[in-house]
């Protein structure tokens, strides 16, 4: 199955969860936030929501700054 | 009550939380990890600024968040890089997500040069966060009407700057932040150009009820060193401010008796 993770195309297995998604990609649970094709989805939410074919998927991290 | 029992008595309450340090502190352009976190500490700061970035998929991130929460920091993600309110609220909810904090420091400056907040985008998303249940700190110019408004819109402090961010400038706004700080029925911290300990001091002589510094420490030849000399400015500046400092006069006034003790009565 084929998604976008910030506009990049990744493919993945079916029945694969946003935390299953984190895992592959070695990114961090901490600090993140995700949203689907454009709307965030809530923390609680992510070992619920399964991909679907062609979603865009929006990663974003806690950096430094002032 | 005796002074030192009001010093120590002294908290800084926001919201839900209660701050024993006047000295809030960014994470921005430390060198390296380990200075930032000792430079934190050093600076007894209790609640410390992150941003939020869009993941490079190419690159993994050092991970900045783990050391600050060992360390007992509180959070404040902010929304720097929003360009309109629109933006920002959504930046805020990534935040909220990915810091689990409703606490969000609001920041919209499209301008790249000067990184002057817009006054109109952050009285929008300030009203908007406040109604979603934010706390929310806005980074704004030190315009006493706008605090106002802000203050009405239902944030729950307002975070004026000195001087652009990261110049180091001092508090080139000090009588506006005066009045800023005579009228407001919330906290004033005064946020950016904050340059050395005593710009930290002279905003809190003035009443200011908290400061924001990252530069000045994170790019200092020790930072970890200029950092406790910023918590020591900010303690002493506080302490001026309670003990109610003597008014100034353009004539002298004598510290001395004024006998002429060389001449007979």
């Amino acid at each position: 199955m084929n998604i976008f993770v910030n506009e990049q195309a990744l493919e993945v297995a079916p029945d694969c969860n946003i935390e299953e998604l984190l895992e592959v990609l070695d990114k961090p649970l901490q600090g993140t936030a995700v949203a689907v094709n454009q709307n965030i989805l809530s923390r609680s939410l992510w070992g619920d929501y399964f991909l679907q074919e062609g979603d865009q998927i929006s990663l974003f991290q806690a950096i430094a700054g002032g | 009550m005796l002074f030192n029992e009001m010093v120590d008595n002294d908290q800084l309450v926001i919201a839900d939380k209660t701050f024993t340090s006047r000295l809030f502190t960014g994470t921005g352009k430390f060198n390296d990890q380990q200075t930032m976190v000792d430079a934190l500490q050093a600076s007894q700061s209790e609640l410390v600024t992150m941003a939020l970035k869009r993941v490079d998929m190419q690159h993994k991130d050092d991970d900045i968040l783990a050391p600050l929460i060992k360390n007992g920091m509180n959070l404040l993600p902010n929304t720097s890089g929003a360009r309109n309110a629109k933006e920002a609220v959504f930046a805020a909810r990534l935040a909220r997500e990915a810091l689990q904090t409703n606490w969000v420091k609001l920041e919209i400056h499209p301008d790249p040069k000067y990184l002057l907040p817009d006054p109109i985008e952050t009285l929008q998303a300030a009203e908007t966060l406040a109604n979603d249940g934010f706390v929310v700190l806005p980074y704004v110019h030190a315009d006493p009407v706008l605090c106002k408004h802000l203050e009405s819109a239902g944030c729950a402090a307002v975070m004026p700057l000195g001087a652009p961010i990261g110049s180091n400038k001092g508090l080139k706004t000090m009588e506006f932040l005066e009045i800023i700080i005579e009228q407001a029925n919330l906290p004033v911290i005064v946020d950016a150009g904050i340059g050395s300990p005593s710009h930290a001091a002279l905003a809190m002589e003035m009443g200011a009820d908290a400061v924001l510094v990252n530069t000045a420490m994170a790019v200092a030849a020790n930072p970890v060193a200029m950092s406790e000399a910023f918590a020591k400015a900010v303690q002493a500046g506080r302490q001026a401010y309670l003990s109610g400092l003597a008014g100034q006069v353009n004539h002298a006034v004598a510290s001395s008796p004024l006998t002429a003790f060389l001449e007979a009565e």
